[in-house]
């Protein structure tokens, strides 16, 4: 049965003059409507009617093209719609003239079409009589003889005055879900071109966001989602292979969908027109005219590599499973919930150290004591491990990357991915999330050399980058690592000289050149793409790095690659500190930054006029911090070979702080101090004591800057 | 001028909670008041102004403590304050130390009278007006002001940084 709108559409289009723009508007929108929401027609008839309203869009938006002409093309879709609704009516694989007609004048779509096809094609003049084709695919989307331009609003449409809010960020939430579940599939698809079972994944994940679009009534953005469904049906019926054409335009479909849901969560609550992704208009007008899309590109260039042990499947199936099973929850109740846990283990051993319980005699208290003691560790480490996120995401979007420089770039990538299973404290995979893209960008576009010059250097053409996530002790190590050209020593340490970084007559050794990448502004780009090379990187990097508490590390061998390694703390949220006493006041010193601690002799101290102090360590000399006037505390020891003086700080940062008393390790939660007090050079924040009472948490690093600008470091001295 | 004061169109009248610091009853909005603790052990912050006492534990969350003595340069107390008042101003949490809690007393509009003026030298903007009930007459603390500016006077005495060392 031939749709009755297309039959009232036919009917009603060989009346229309240009000028009646309201009846054009009327009929394009059922027939947009018919295109993306008629389930019962075939994918080919409502492509038809979408090109048909397509043309009337153009009227409607009064371009330069001909509207008479215009009119004529929508009502020769029109047609085309019926006859194929029609032909597939009677299951005869046929071609109405109209059709034909279509085809003849497509002359774009006429170099996707097979071999078989293109005789056929080439007949400049309708056919009179119907030719049954049974064995070429029709083109669903024949392409006019103008390319199809999509209309060209510069708006998404407005959210429905009566969408219900709640619904709509559901909508929002669920469909960000599954676009992220089509991106995971679609690079699935990158190495194993074959799997129908990530097509439909990807094919879903358009089609729910299609279908829930349109019952949300946003149209813009239902209209969208089908042309990207339609073209993964194509693939799914075997219609197209998949070409990385065809991934590319899903990559990006998906893109411009996630774009599409934040602009619609924006325009939710400023109640203003939704903006259209950046590249909607683009993208639309790939995906109209999607055969000469995919008839002129033909690149296969980054293959991406899973880690050979893990079945893709499996995991795929996994994270479904994950995603079913998990309550989304607000992060700040999550801490606030940690925060609770973490008084209520304090408030728990006061209990269990009060002389009343100690000394009650009854053994079976301190028997209950201990028990619920031991609960609520448990508990306490239940409530942090709800911070952990795993890697998977991140590893995910740098995947993407990695294909988008690398085509970008003109290299040859592969991308092998491992551990991104290990779990790391949510703060800290934001936070990692932005260096690690600046560094995988700097291994593809400067690491990796151009597939001509690996071959020159006896490589393989592809490079490869190797993104690994592994525990070590109690850190998490990132490991980012290329097989690439190696960092160039002579080349990064002429560069630091001409940059005043160092000495020309000093001499350091690899690792300390290697280092040197880490200086602010230092670039050894010879070329500044639009990818990477902007100078301001690797500091950030290493910035970014150590606010969290980790460290960054490189080893280079020339030639042969490069290996950055990023160790972290395996959550932010307990920092192992050694809690110090000074005076009556107890701080907190991270145990990471400590390198040292021991009582000075007299004679390893020196005084420098006019009021530095130093001690030679191991023929080291370093500056003396003495915390008590720092910090301005009273009743502190004030002769350091009485107190205790603690290495603190990284290479040349490195001081030593005078404390009165090392009181032992302390596993703390580091909290701010609330924005009553600001920020407190020297304080990075602080912690509950075992005692429930606030320790003040030094910050090391502004420690030792505060030794500098306070002259305690005597010039002349730094590099002794 | 007029009998009544109000701020911004709102009147005054309303709940306060009224306690004792240096002798003289103030108030302070009820509705700014999250709750009422006695004193317990600050922690001192270095190199912050001397009306920041330091920090406490408020069942897992830091939060700053102010000293109003110091704030509006009034000698140090004789004795140990009993309580600390947290207020929310704005979304943030901040203790006052008082010497003790008076009541809630409920003002009407007509019963407070604007801050008088006594010329220079004496710092009458951490106030809203005079409230008088029962006979007494209580100090009404603009809050709000009182945690939002910094006494620029105290800040230029403090060190600068890295000097001390």
């Amino acid at each position: 049965m031939i749709p009755a709108e297309l039959n009232d559409a036919a009917f009603i289009v060989v009346q229309l003059e240009p000028t009646e723009l309201d009846d054009i508007k009327a009929l394009r929108d059922t027939l947009r409507h018919f295109a993306v929401f008629d389930e019962s027609a075939s994918s080919q008839v409502r492509a038809h009617a979408q090109q048909a309203a397509t043309s009337l869009s153009l009227i409607l938006l009064g371009g330069a093209c001909d509207a008479t002409e215009l009119l004529a093309q929508a009502s020769s879709a029109i047609d085309a719609a019926i006859s194929t609704a029609d032909a597939a009516q009677r299951h005869e694989p046929r071609l109405s003239a109209s059709d034909l007609h279509a085809i003849v004048h497509n002359t774009v779509a006429a170099v996707a079409l097979s071999d078989a096809m293109a005789p056929t094609v080439a007949v400049p003049t309708l056919v009179p009589t119907v030719v049954s084709l049974p064995a070429v695919p029709v083109p669903p989307m024949s392409v006019p003889p103008v390319s199809v331009q999509p209309p060209a609003a510069s708006d998404g449409g407005v959210i429905p005055a009566d969408a219900d809010l709640s619904l709509l960020s559901d909508f929002i939430a669920e469909s960000r879900e599954s676009t992220t579940g089509a991106e995971a599939a679609l690079l699935e698809l990158e190495v194993n071109p074959d799997d129908i079972e990530a097509i439909n994944t990807v094919f879903r994940a358009f089609h729910t966001v299609k279908g829930t679009a349109a019952f949300m009534g946003l149209d813009r953005l239902a209209e969208f989602a089908h042309h990207a469904e339609s073209l993964l049906s194509r693939v799914r019926d075997r219609a197209v292979p998949y070409t990385q054409a065809v991934a590319d335009l899903s990559l990006r479909s998906n893109d411009v969908l996630r774009e599409f849901l934040d602009g619609i969560e924006t325009s939710v609550q400023s109640r203003e027109t939704i903006a259209l992704p950046g590249e909607y208009a683009a993208l639309m007008f790939d995906l109209l005219n999607v055969d000469a899309v995919l008839a002129g590109v033909t690149m296969e260039r980054v293959k991406v590599v899973a880690p050979e042990r893990s079945a893709a499947v499996a995991v795929r199936g996994g994270a479904k499973t994950d995603a079913d099973l998990s309550v989304r929850v607000r992060t700040d109740r999550l801490d606030r919930l940690i925060d609770m846990v973490g008084e209520l283990v304090i408030a728990q051993s006061m209990i269990a150290a009060d002389p009343a319980v100690i000394n009650s005699g009854q053994h079976d208290l301190v028997k209950k004591v201990s028990h619920a003691g031991k609960i609520m560790r448990e508990l306490q480490e239940l409530s942090m491990s709800m911070r952990m996120v795993p890697l998977k995401s991140t590893f995910q979007k740098l995947t993407r990357l990695v294909r988008d420089v690398a085509l970008k770039a003109g290299k040859v990538v592969e991308l092998i991915t491992d551990g991104d299973e290990t779990e790391l404290d949510r703060n800290m995979v934001d936070a990692i999330a932005d260096p690690l893209v600046h560094m995988v960008r700097n291994a593809v576009d400067h690491g990796v050399e151009s597939p001509e010059d690996r071959e020159r250097a006896g490589k393989p053409r592809a490079g490869r980058v190797t993104l690994a996530a592994f525990q070590q002790g109690g850190s998490v190590i990132v490991e980012l690592r290329d097989d690439g050209r190696g960092l160039n020593r002579d080349r990064i340490l002429a560069k630091a000289i001409e940059k005043g970084l160092v000495s020309p007559n000093q001499s350091l050794t690899d690792s300390e050149i290697n280092a040197l990448i880490f200086a602010p502004g230092f670039s050894t780009a010879e070329t500044v793409t639009d990818i990477s090379g902007r100078g301001v990187g690797m500091d950030v990097v290493r910035r970014n790095i150590e606010s969290i508490r980790g460290r960054i590390d490189i080893q280079s061998v020339l030639g042969q690659g490069t290996t950055f390694q990023i160790r972290l703390p395996l959550t932010l949220a307990v920092t192992d500190g050694m809690l110090v006493r000074v005076g009556d006041e107890r701080y907190i010193v991270p145990l990471t930054s400590i390198s040292l601690s021991f009582r000075p002799e007299p004679a390893m101290l020196s005084t420098i006029p006019p009021h530095g102090e130093v001690v030679m360590l191991r023929g080291e000399v370093l500056p003396v911090v003495r915390l008590h006037q720092v910090f301005g505390i009273r009743g502190a020891v004030r002769t350091p070979s009485d107190a205790i003086l603690m290495i603190v700080g990284e290479r040349e940062h490195r001081v030593a702080l005078l404390v009165d008393q090392l009181l032992g390790q302390q596993q703390v939660v580091a909290k701010t101090l609330g924005e009553g007090v600001g920020d407190i050079p020297g304080i990075s924040g602080g912690a509950i004591l075992s005692d429930g009472r606030v320790g003040l948490i030094i910050d090391v690093a502004r420690m030792t800057s505060i030794a500098r600008t306070a002259d305690a470091r005597p010039r002349g001295l730094n590099a002794a | 001028m007029t009998s009544t004061v109000d701020r911004g169109g709102t009147s005054l009248g309303g709940k306060y909670l009224t306690f004792f610091l240096a002798g003289e009853e103030y108030g302070v909005e009820i509705l700014r008041v999250q709750e009422i603790i006695s004193m317990m052990p600050i922690t001192r912050v270095p190199r912050t102004p001397p009306y920041i006492r330091g920090v406490i534990n408020l069942r897992g969350k830091v939060i700053p403590i102010m000293d109003l003595r110091e704030k509006f340069g009034m000698p140090a107390a004789a004795e140990p304050e009993q309580v600390m008042i947290v207020v929310q101003v704005a979304g943030v949490q901040i203790g006052v130390v008082a010497d003790k809690v008076s009541e809630v007393a409920s003002i009407a509009a007509e019963d407070i009278d604007p801050t008088p003026d006594f010329g220079a030298g004496f710092r009458t903007e951490f106030l809203l007006g005079l409230g008088k009930s029962n006979g007494r007459l209580r100090l009404l603390l603009d809050i709000e002001r009182v945690l939002s500016t910094d006494d620029v006077s105290v800040l230029s005495a403090m060190p600068a940084l890295g000097q001390s060392a």
